[in-house]
């Protein structure tokens, strides 16, 4: 009967199912749109760190630095309490995605940069002389040999992103994390709740993991 | 080896220090007068409970409580040590054994008593509202469609809930991890109301914030051990009754400027949280049994 183990509190926690399922759901849905964002960023602010421009530079590098270089829970608590002293008040749904995205999305541009150079100089010239434009040669030649490069450490930032969503509890997100912080406060039942809360967390994120490992033998054995 | 022999003559002094206690008191007290320290989990950032101050020293009626234990336990009310803990990390401390009690706000509920063995409280308070004077909002209809921020591991969400209900009224809750949280949330405008306990709200009224007249449900709050430590349990429920019976208690409460308690009141209240308790281990142990018994 006691332990924070016991057979009572498993069945607590398996009765209580459906709380814990639209926080699953939330975690699923937040991250979803975090991960579209992201991968929008990423490519915008890669491409431009391609080209020659000294200010566009400077922004994407500024921005990148600051996103990189201090923790999201910060810059969500700054979202959800400064932001609106400034009268911009945005949902924590949309703070999460915004955040989710500008914070992995300063990853993602690094990816997707080394991704394009990672592609042969020779392939652009080559594009250039068949009649291609910059961008028509970006789109038709270049990025499709990127995304093979960069696909695997992309996948790698998607689980960094899922798992990264738990920092929505401090902001009362309603997300999974937040889930089990309210149900086993209320109850004080942690134990079944962190296990299985992690379990659902495994349930998202190794899928992608092991497709990540997948990619990544395929590319290795392609070049 | 001059070191491995000392460390063992040590050990020896220790067991045989062990014995005698062994043969008086159980387990759980025993391993305390061993160490010869009383480990306390306690509040950090709730004044006239339990409060850091900048220096590092704890301060509140909960630290004083706890060096009155020490005094019982270990004839020394200095032998303690104190550990920071929050809603999060108190449970897990009890069961690990990395602390002998918490005595931390913590709430006697029927269901956390299937969880932890609570002592008869010591301290009762209710629950307050707190909203920003500018907000317009007077009372607690006013609240219907709003907002309110509690504490997560508060009871606070459920106890509203019901008042609500009983209103004819709907609120929304969002839960956070600290009261500083919720406070800034109140001051951003994320939430209407700020609810926790009415005597840990007194310590957030500012120039800027009021409290309102409504209060809801009795909270009182118990020390907690771990499951099973009965001695220890039953020697923080001797003192309390007989801090009750000469007065120091209530000198105590007094002496944190908090409102004083009405026993009777919590005696009864009591009552009917170990009863509710006891059905809720019976509804779960036994739910064959207790269908039978239904008509």
């Amino acid at each position: 009967m006691s332990g924070p183990f016991s057979l009572h509190n498993w069945e607590a926690w398996f009765s209580d199912w459906s709380f814990f399922a639209s926080g699953f759901l939330r975690t699923l849905y937040i991250s979803l749109l975090g991960l579209i964002f992201t991968l929008i960023i990423g490519l915008v602010v890669g491409i431009l760190l391609c080209g020659k421009h000294k200010v566009v530079l400077a922004l994407c590098r500024g921005y990148m630095s600051f996103f990189q270089n201090t923790p999201l829970v910060i810059q969500v608590f700054i979202y959800y309490n400064v932001l609106p002293k400034l009268g911009i008040r945005l949902g924590v749904i949309v703070i999460g995605v915004m955040g989710l995205a500008l914070y992995t999305g300063a990853y993602a541009a690094d990816i997707v940069h080394s991704a394009i150079k990672a592609v042969p100089t020779g392939q652009l010239e080559a594009a250039h002389s068949q009649g291609f434009s910059y961008l028509q040669s970006m789109w038709h030649v270049i990025l499709p040999q990127a995304v093979k490069i960069g696909l695997p450490p992309m996948t790698n930032q998607a689980v960094n992103l899922i798992k990264n969503s738990s920092v929505l509890a401090v902001i009362a997100g309603g997300e999974l994390m937040y889930c089990a912080d309210s149900w086993s406060g209320s109850n004080l039942i942690y134990g079944p709740t962190f296990v299985m809360t992690g379990v659902l967390y495994l349930v998202i994120c190794l899928p992608i993991s092991l497709l990540a490992r997948r990619m990544e033998k395929r590319s290795v054995r392609n070049v | 080896m001059k070191k491995l022999l000392s460390f063992a003559l040590v050990l020896a002094l220790a067991l045989v220090a062990l014995i005698p206690a062994l043969a008086e008191d159980s387990a759980d007290v025993a391993a305390v007068k061993a160490r010869g320290k009383l480990l306390v989990g306690v509040k950090a950032d709730v004044p006239n409970f339990g409060y850091q101050d900048l220096g590092g020293e704890f301060e509140g009626l909960e630290i004083d409580l706890a060096h009155k234990l020490a005094e019982v336990i270990l004839g020394d009310p200095n032998a303690v040590e104190f550990t920071a803990v929050t809603a999060k990390t108190r449970g897990p401390l009890l069961d690990t054994g990395e602390l002998d009690m918490v005595i931390a706000t913590f709430t006697i509920k029927p269901d956390r008593i299937l969880q932890y063995d609570f002592s008869k409280p010591y301290f009762i308070d209710a629950i307050g509202l707190l909203v920003m004077k500018d907000s317009g909002i007077a009372s607690f209809a006013d609240l219907a469609g709003k907002t309110i921020g509690v504490a997560q591991s508060a009871t606070t969400k459920d106890a509203l809930q019901a008042a609500a209900t009983d209103a004819g009224i709907t609120v929304n809750f969002s839960e956070f991890p600290t009261y500083p949280d919720i406070k800034a949330a109140l001051s951003s405008g994320r939430i209407d109301c700020f609810s926790v306990d009415k005597s840990i709200l007194n310590g957030y009224v500012d120039d800027t914030t009021v409290l309102l007249p409504d209060t809801f449900s009795a909270q009182p709050y118990g020390v907690a051990v771990k499951k099973g430590n009965t001695g220890l349990l039953s020697v923080v429920d001797d003192t309390i009754a007989s801090m009750r019976k000469d007065g120091s208690l209530d000198a105590m409460v007094s002496k944190w400027t908090l409102p004083a308690v009405d026993w009777a009141k919590v005696d009864e209240f009591s009552v009917s949280l170990w009863q509710q308790a006891e059905e809720l281990a019976n509804a779960t142990a036994t739910p064959e049994a207790t269908a039978t018994v239904a008509p």
